[in-house]
């Protein structure tokens, strides 16, 4: 085959940008749908076949003069004939697709492409499934110009631009909760799936009873009522929060060129440098140039900053506590540290922690030791919803197993790993011992906020109360930084 | 987006790329109060150099005492802190002396049952990462302006 006979024909979805699709030079209609559908592999592949698909032509001098391709038409020559002089962006085949079925997935399907997975930073690649919540969308997901995810946030058919970003930040707490749910009901992370399993599948394999598993069903399930049929889509592929907008694309990311865009396997992870005044400043007032305008529901603040949430770092190398520190500090989050395992169980104990850095190896006491001696306290101390009618049999709450002041405890703390090693075994084991999301070193600050913010949310929903408390008292606090410019 | 000046000692991107990773260490950049005002990055830079001499100093100790397994944990240990600062080579050969620590292999897949080619696998890669060290202490100097530190 030479390369002659090739020939690159554009194509869009209705409303959407056009994409480019290879083809032969003699292929038929018909050739061109498998073309299509391995395009939009996504969007399209998943969930219709090649013969259902349509293609419509509009003539160049007469948009309104459209006709429909036959599947035996060869499509070189039909479009020489309605362009001579070659087909231009602006006069794309559109892809017709049939009124949408219920999706039906399959349980492994086999042609997924995760576009989100490959900008993900490689320590949630892993294959099997992943302890963050995969309905966030990688930032480079978002700015490269995927035409499959563009295409698909098309299908999903509520989303106005408008609540986006709202039912986003809602999303995020959706599913953080059902994760989070098991790990209360169980004490335990839930069981591995076996290597290649799907990725998301857990929340929403058709059978599986998720709603089950989060009788505290958060608003969120509401907020995304398209989250059921089309379970990918809708909530992977929505932008994230304005306030992660990612630098401008114009430059593409080149080895050469160290400053466009980090050359480490985190490639398509934003370049911290661009935003980092931006994004740390939980006040949100630099994001507001870039945030819709802000909405009178109270949902925004979470967006815009970090929730009320007391952070206990444990690491045991000055220099990466230094860092850690620093880090937290500019969050403007509560925190405390602990050098090792029979610190950090020690100062938790003490309560009022919602979410742990946990380095893995440390002195005296692991963090997988102590991530494991928190979670036996938590189950025979009744931390959490569904503890007391889930008594694990053989253990007994000793009295030196009593926490001080259990109104402290609301809920089962979030426990993240933080790991150099790129070992899978390694995080096999976080998640084993009840960590709840686990991340390598070096740690991407953009990554970590993120978590911070996420599991911060996760825990500000269940612990409306303090969250109250702390908007109260953060508006407070706006107000008399107001007073005082005023004067 | 705001364009850096190009290559000027000081600037980012004066830093050699092998030895260290942009990316992660413009984050701690990032971590500063201004682009004039290095406090944080620096002292943690810093701080990082002497912990480092420190641990290449306790490495030479457990060498001659052939106590692998301590080596093993202090390659651990280095690895974490460079890690953090993207120092990306000295990260590798400091895994690689966590697992040689181990009585296995630079990867640490395999098991490695002389203790003769551990040691001498040890003694090499230590030996690297003091070279790589050393390359990373000059560039991340000379980016903070340290000017004394260019003869060295």
């Amino acid at each position: 085959m030479t390369k002659e006979l090739h020939r690159k024909i554009w194509v869009k979805r209705p409303g959407a940008s056009p994409t480019l699709v290879q083809i032969r030079e003699n292929d038929l209609m018909d050739g061109v749908r498998e073309m299509i559908l391995k395009k939009y592999a996504n969007s399209l592949g998943r969930y219709f076949d090649a013969p259902d698909i349509t293609l419509r032509i509009v003539a160049r001098d007469d948009p309104s003069l459209e006709q429909t391709l036959g599947p035996d038409e060869e499509i070189c020559r039909t479009l020489d004939t309605y362009y001579p002089g070659g087909q231009t962006v602006d006069e794309a085949l559109i892809i017709d697709v049939p009124h949408r079925r219920t999706p039906r997935q399959s349980p492994r399907p086999t042609q997924i492409v995760y576009y989100d997975d490959q900008s993900r930073p490689f320590e949630h690649g892993g294959d099997y499934f992943p302890p963050m919540p995969p309905n966030v969308p990688s930032p480079a997901a978002i700015t490269s110009t995927s035409h499959e995810s563009r295409h698909s946030r098309d299908l999903s058919l509520s989303q106005t631009h408008s609540n986006h970003s709202h039912s986003h930040s809602l999303g995020h707490s959706s599913f953080d909760q059902t994760r989070s749910m098991t790990v209360l009901s169980t004490g335990q992370v839930p069981p591995l799936p076996s290597p290649g399993g799907t990725r998301r599948s857990h929340l929403t394999r058709p059978g599986r009873p998720a709603n089950v598993r989060q009788p505290t069903a958060s608003p969120t399930a509401l907020a995304n009522p398209h989250r059921s049929s089309r379970p990918h889509d809708s909530g992977d592929l929505a932008p994230a929060p304005a306030i992660i907008s990612t630098p401008p694309t114009e430059h593409p990311p080149t080895a050469a060129q160290p400053t466009s865009r980090p050359t480490t396997p985190r490639v398509s992870s934003p370049r911290p440098k661009g935003r980092r005044r931006m994004r740390l400043r939980p006040d949100g007032t630099n994001s507001a140039a870039t945030t819709p305008a802000p909405m009178s529901l109270s949902i925004p603040t979470i967006e815009t900053s970090v929730p009320p949430i007391n952070v206990l770092i444990v690491e045991d190398n000055h220099i990466n506590l230094k860092l850690l520190e620093q880090f937290i500090r500019r969050l403007k989050v509560r925190w405390a540290s602990a050098q090792n395992g029979r610190e950090a169980v020690n100062k938790w104990r003490t309560g009022g922690f919602h979410l742990v850095l946990m380095d893995i190896q440390l002195p005296i006491m692991s963090g997988l030791e102590a991530t494991k001696e928190i979670r036996r306290l938590e189950r025979v101390n009744g931390i959490g919803v569904l503890a007391n009618s889930t008594p694990t049999p053989g253990e007994e709450k000793s009295e030196g197993d009593k926490l001080v002041d259990r109104s402290l405890f609301k809920s089962p703390v979030i426990i993240v790993a933080l790991t150099a090693s790129n070992l899978q075994s390694d995080r096999h084991e976080a998640l084993a011992a009840g960590c709840n999301d686990f991340l390598t070193k070096p740690v991407n600050f953009v990554w970590l906020e993120r978590k911070v913010k996420e599991w911060g949310c996760m825990q500000a929903l269940i612990d409306f109360d303090g969250w109250r408390k702390w908007k109260d008292f953060s508006q407070n606090d706006e107000g008399a930084e107001k007073k005082k410019e005023e004067k | 987006m705001f364009r850096r000046e190009q290559s000027e000692p000081g600037s980012v991107a004066s830093l050699p790329t092998d030895v260290i990773d942009i990316s992660t260490f413009e984050q701690i950049l990032g971590m500063d109060d201004s682009d004039e005002d290095r406090d944080f990055s620096k002292g943690l830079v810093y701080s990082f150099f002497s912990q480092a001499e420190s641990t290449f100093q306790e490495m030479d100790e457990n060498f001659e005492n052939k106590d692998i397994l301590k080596l093993s944990s202090l390659g651990h240990f280095l690895k974490g802190s460079s890690a953090a600062l993207g120092l990306t080579k000295l990260k590798d050969s400091c895994e690689k002396i966590q697992n040689l620590g181990t009585r296995r292999d630079e990867t640490g897949m395999r098991e490695e049952p002389d203790m003769d080619v551990s040691l001498k696998k040890l003694l090499q890669t230590i030996r690297d990462a003091k070279n790589q060290f050393g390359e990373a202490e000059r560039a991340l100097k000379r980016f903070f302006g340290d000017v004394s530190s260019q003869e060295k």
